[in-house]
């Protein structure tokens, strides 16, 4: 019995950021790194299982990234992940999140997981599609903003609910092997302490290669990907402005630009 | 006066062989019952963990020799207790002496040696001494039976704010009539004593070698002519004397035999712990050996032998229920209860033959002997107990090593989680970009120079509040224009500085500790500097007393040291005198852990302030309740806060203009709690150093700043 929990090393912007030379993402100095937050929730859910579970259940976190990706698969073992896996290889650089989903579907073929767990989305990219897509690449049931879930390890079938608009709740079951994205709040994530952390480094990461996979460069990166970024900018602000003046060149300013913006309209 | 070697005490007069045989039977198995439970007690403590805790063993005796002999702990505030006490000390120890002298004499120098010496004028002056040690006994005795039984002191009440009345192990009666039992135990041999030394004059008053010498024995020859007197003849006294001879005697044995199973320990187990007492008991927490796996205690043999012994050395004295912030704010706090919950604990797991399975031994919880983390949660680490102990119990480290077990399950305050892991990330409290650290410093008309780029003379480590918090970065301003004034070479790192871990080490995230610690240190350790001065108490006392452990040993020095050699040196100009009714409030880390109760006091007296006490200053100073980690937790709604209880306390000095503090976490707390107690308008708080900028002329930089066109 294996859970595969799909996990991200999110990049939070410092204070006073620049953007890269190339204009297409944030200098990497000025960004702060961790665990994508959802991920804390649905390595919990795993967690959960794995500890009510009466069954040995095996927890594999998987993480697609460089190097500096291990401190979040540090922190999912920390937290009791069985095993991490992290796939890494130059031509990756650039994928958008269908080729990244490309790579967690190659990983759960080779591990067969019973189930698997992403969160609903990263709190960088934000585009809440890696988790279906990995589902849609392997042909697995799925669902996304999972806010509560039964599950006995081992069997056909688990129950969950999601958030509807309105506050409606859906109930549903799904068969398994599922993909399964979870939303905040599902449960309250453990801490990792700094000795569990510490810990943790002492256990291995396996790192996976395209080859590994048998996932070809050209699936991958910018030529695997649908979607590119052509531009990262800070849009402008700050376009009220102060009027000076008398009364009468104020009103006179005013009706100026009403009459401008109104001109523009018609 | 009859001088003559027949003169000494009738033993064991008109005994039958068979009695005298029954006494050394029952005797013997007194000893035999005593040392068996000295056997279980000291078996109890070995089943603890190991521990070093260094110096010379013969400095440690000597040193708690010279606690026990002047009895400075006991007395500490509490003078008549402690007076009370010394007198049964005394008075208990000259008579056990007076008894092993008999034994010495009649059953091992005269048997084996025919040697004798207990008699004669040797005998008259041992036993006007003796005669009075029993008075000093009984008198000591009798006060302490006041105190328990009239003067209603909050310290004795052994109300438990950790426990419900429902809860099984709430009720503390045992403990009450353990001390009543005491009390008259001790008293009844004493007195019994005295009735039996005056009905063995009466029986003797023909022997002129008894009668003639009776006022050697003032007590009891005033007792024996009250008897006669009374009409007691010669003979009734020797009936007297047969039986009550016999209760006296099996109720001294009885005594002996109980030492080691009841509160009579603490004769031993608190000269053992004072003797094995850590001078930086809180100020430096144990490290975890790398080896170790888990971290903190969760097992009563977590514990070391030190701290087994500690909890048997509590006598519930009640001293450190009476200065805890957090008991005396209703929290689920008495750092008594917790000793002695853990005391039952021990003693009902480690006093058996074998040892019970680990799931028995978990000290976690909310069961009989066990210890809630809402209790664990409720302390501030100030080490108001510590410091008070008569008796060198240590509870601040025994809370951190539980609390270190609670952090590695995650059982904390989500606010405090999320702090933790905040400083993790960013390096400081305040979740702030390590880059907006020295962000404080572009308000000021010069710029400070930054002690990675160049030598310094003195390296000022900021610290989080005073870097971060809106209010704090003024004080903090304040004092780098004060040092720059003074023409003091000194520097900050800025964000190469992270949090220096005091509170998180108090929280029990060693861990974390570990990584800010050794951040810190490897950062320092590339600079050039002679010293380091900070504003924090808290990082001024891990990185005083902490970083020497993880390599980094410097120099280091609480501004207020610092700030009172520039006055005294003249390199601070000579202040105008405020005038000032004010008090000063002790923080924590500098006063109690670090003893730096002068400086302050001098600068305000160099200001010309008016100094007035609280009830609670220097080394009794109360808590603000921002320490142990309590400022990243939020209190309960509603309930009353240390904080409120200090206020409430400055309040009722007349005419109080400053509340002065020398603490950033002082300055938030306090400020906060004059609005919340409704004292805003009557006093202010104060950082010192706004004190003194508000004394000294306007700033040579900023006037020069101001009066230069180019700025």
């Amino acid at each position: 019995m294996k859970i595969l929990v799909a996990v991200k090393q999110v990049a939070a912007l410092d204070e006073d950021f620049e953007i890269r030379a190339d204009g297409k993402d944030v200098e990497p100095d000025f960004l702060v790194r961790d665990l994508n937050e959802w991920d804390d929730f649905s390595l919990e859910e795993a967690m959960k299982i794995k500890e009510s579970a009466s069954t040995p259940v095996e927890v594999v976190a998987v993480c697609i990234g460089p190097d500096d990706a291990d401190e979040a698969l540090r922190k999912c073992l920390a937290k009791g992940a069985d095993r991490a896996i992290r796939v890494w290889d130059d031509a990756i650089e650039g994928s958008d999140s269908i080729a990244i989903a490309r790579l967690i579907a190659a990983v759960a073929t080779r591990e067969a997981p019973d189930m698997l767990f992403a969160g609903v989305q990263s709190s960088d990219h934000t585009f809440a599609s890696t988790g279906i897509a990995t589902a849609s690449l392997l042909d697995w049931p799925h669902a996304a903003v999972v806010t509560s879930l039964t599950y006995t390890p081992g069997a056909n079938t688990a129950v969950f609910r999601r958030e509807l608009e309105g506050g409606v709740l859906h109930e549903m079951q799904i068969e398994c092997p599922a993909v399964l994205t979870i939303q905040l709040g599902i449960n309250t994530p453990r801490y990792a302490s700094l000795r569990a952390i510490k810990q943790a480094a002492a256990k291995p990461i396996e790192v996976l290669t395209l080859e590994d996979l048998g996932v070809a460069p050209m699936h991958v990166g910018e030529s695997g990907s649908l979607s590119r970024v052509r531009r990262m900018y800070i849009p402008e602000k700050g376009r009220a402005q102060m009027i000076e003046g008398s009364v009468e060149e104020k009103a006179a300013r005013l009706a100026q630009i009403i009459k401008e913006r109104a001109g523009g309209a018609a | 006066m009859i001088q003559t070697d027949s003169i000494t005490r009738v033993l064991f007069e008109d005994f039958r062989p068979s009695a005298i045989r029954l006494f050394y039977v029952i005797g013997f198995a007194a000893i035999a019952v005593f040392c068996w439970g000295v056997y279980v007690q000291v078996r109890k403590y070995r089943r603890g963990a190991a521990t070093n805790a260094g110096g010379s063993v013969l400095s440690r005796f000597t040193e708690m020799v010279g606690t026990v002999l002047s009895h400075r702990t006991v007395a500490r505030r509490d003078p008549k207790a402690g007076a009370a006490h010394r007198l049964i000390f005394y008075g208990f120890v000259l008579l056990f002496i007076g008894t092993a002298t008999i034994t010495l004499d009649y059953d091992i120098l005269g048997p084996l040696f025919g040697v004798h010496f207990w008699h004669g004028e040797f005998y008259l002056w041992f036993s006007l001494v003796l005669d009075i040690a029993g008075v000093m006994l009984v008198g000591g005795l009798i006060y302490m039976m006041v105190r328990r039984g009239w003067m209603r002191l909050p310290k004795l009440d052994y109300a438990r704010p950790d426990r419900q009345p429902t809860d099984p192990d709430y009720d503390r009666s045992g403990y009450r009539r353990e001390d009543w039992a005491f009390l008259w135990t001790l008293i009844l041999i004493a007195f019994t004593g005295y009735v039996l030394e005056a009905v063995r004059l009466v029986w003797l008053a023909d022997r002129a070698d008894v009668w003639g010498v009776r006022w050697w024995s003032p007590a009891g020859a005033a007792m024996a002519e009250a008897m006669r007197a009374g009409g007691m003849s010669n003979a009734a006294g020797g009936i007297v004397r047969q039986n009550l001879w016999w209760f006296h005697g099996l109720l001294a044995l009885l005594f002996i035999a109980l030492i080691p199973f009841t509160k009579v320990k603490h004769i031993f187990t608190a000269a053992g712990s004072l003797m094995f007492r850590d001078p930086l008991a809180a100020q430096r927490l144990p490290r975890v050996p790398a080896e170790q796996k888990q971290a903190g205690a969760q097992y009563i043999t977590d514990f070391t032998w030190k701290q087994l012994l500690n909890l048997d050395a509590c006598t519930k004295c009640g001293r450190c229920h009476e200065a805890c912030p957090a008991r005396a704010v209703g929290a689920p706090l008495s750092p008594r209860d917790v000793i002695l919950s853990l005391r039952e604990f021990a003693n009902k797991t480690l006093e058996s033959g074998t040892l019970p399975p680990a799931a028995e031994l978990d000290v976690h919880g909310k069961g009989p002997g066990q210890v809630a983390m809402e209790t664990l949660w409720s302390c501030r680490t100030c080490m108001a107990c510590v410091e008070i102990c008569p008796v060198a119990v240590e509870h601040v480290p025994i809370i951190v090593q539980m609390r270190r077990k609670l952090v590695e399950e995650g059982e904390m305050d989500p606010q405090l989680k999320k702090t933790l892991q905040t400083i993790h990330k960013n390096g400081n409290s305040f979740g702030e970009s390590r880059r907006k650290r020295a962000a404080w410093t572009k308000a000021l008309p010069f710029k400070v120079k930054d002690a990675r780029k160049e030598p310094v003379d003195v390296l000022w480590f900021v610290g989080d509040y005073a870097s971060f918090d809106p209010r704090n970065q003024k004080v903090t301003q304040a004092f780098a224009t004060l040092l720059q004034d003074a023409g003091v070479d000194f520097g900050i790192l800025y964000e190469g500085e992270s949090n220096a871990g005091n509170d998180v080490r108090r929280v029990g995230e060693e861990g974390l500790y570990e990584v800010l610690a050794e951040s810190n240190i490897e950062t320092l350790a590339a600079l050039s500097f002679k010293s380091i001065v900070t504003t924090d108490p808290h990082s001024y006392n891990t990185i005083r007393n902490e970083y020497p452990e993880f390599g980094g040993t410097y120099e280091i020095q609480h501004y207020t040291t610092l700030l009172l050699k520039l006055m005294q040196d003249g390199k601070v100009p000579v202040p105008r005198q405020l005038g000032r009714r004010v008090t000063f409030h002790d923080p924590c880390h500098l006063g109690r852990f670090n003893k730096g109760y002068e400086a302050p006091r001098e600068i305000l007296r160099l200001l010309g302030c008016e100094l007035v006490e609280m009830g609670r200053c220097r080394a009794n100073s109360f808590c603000c309740g921002a320490g142990g980690g309590r400022i990243w937790m939020p209190d309960p709604v509603g309930a009353d806060k240390p904080a409120h209880n200090r206020m409430r306390e400055a309040a009722v000095i007349p005419g109080l203009e400053v509340y002065v503090v020398s603490c950033p976490k002082d300055l938030t707390m306090f400020e906060d709690a004059l609005k919340t107690t409704g004292n805003e308008g009557k006093f202010v708080v104060k950082e010192l150093i706004e004190l003194v900028r508000e004394a000294l002329p306007q700033s040579q930089v900023e006037t020069a700043v101001k009066m230069s066109p180019t700025a």
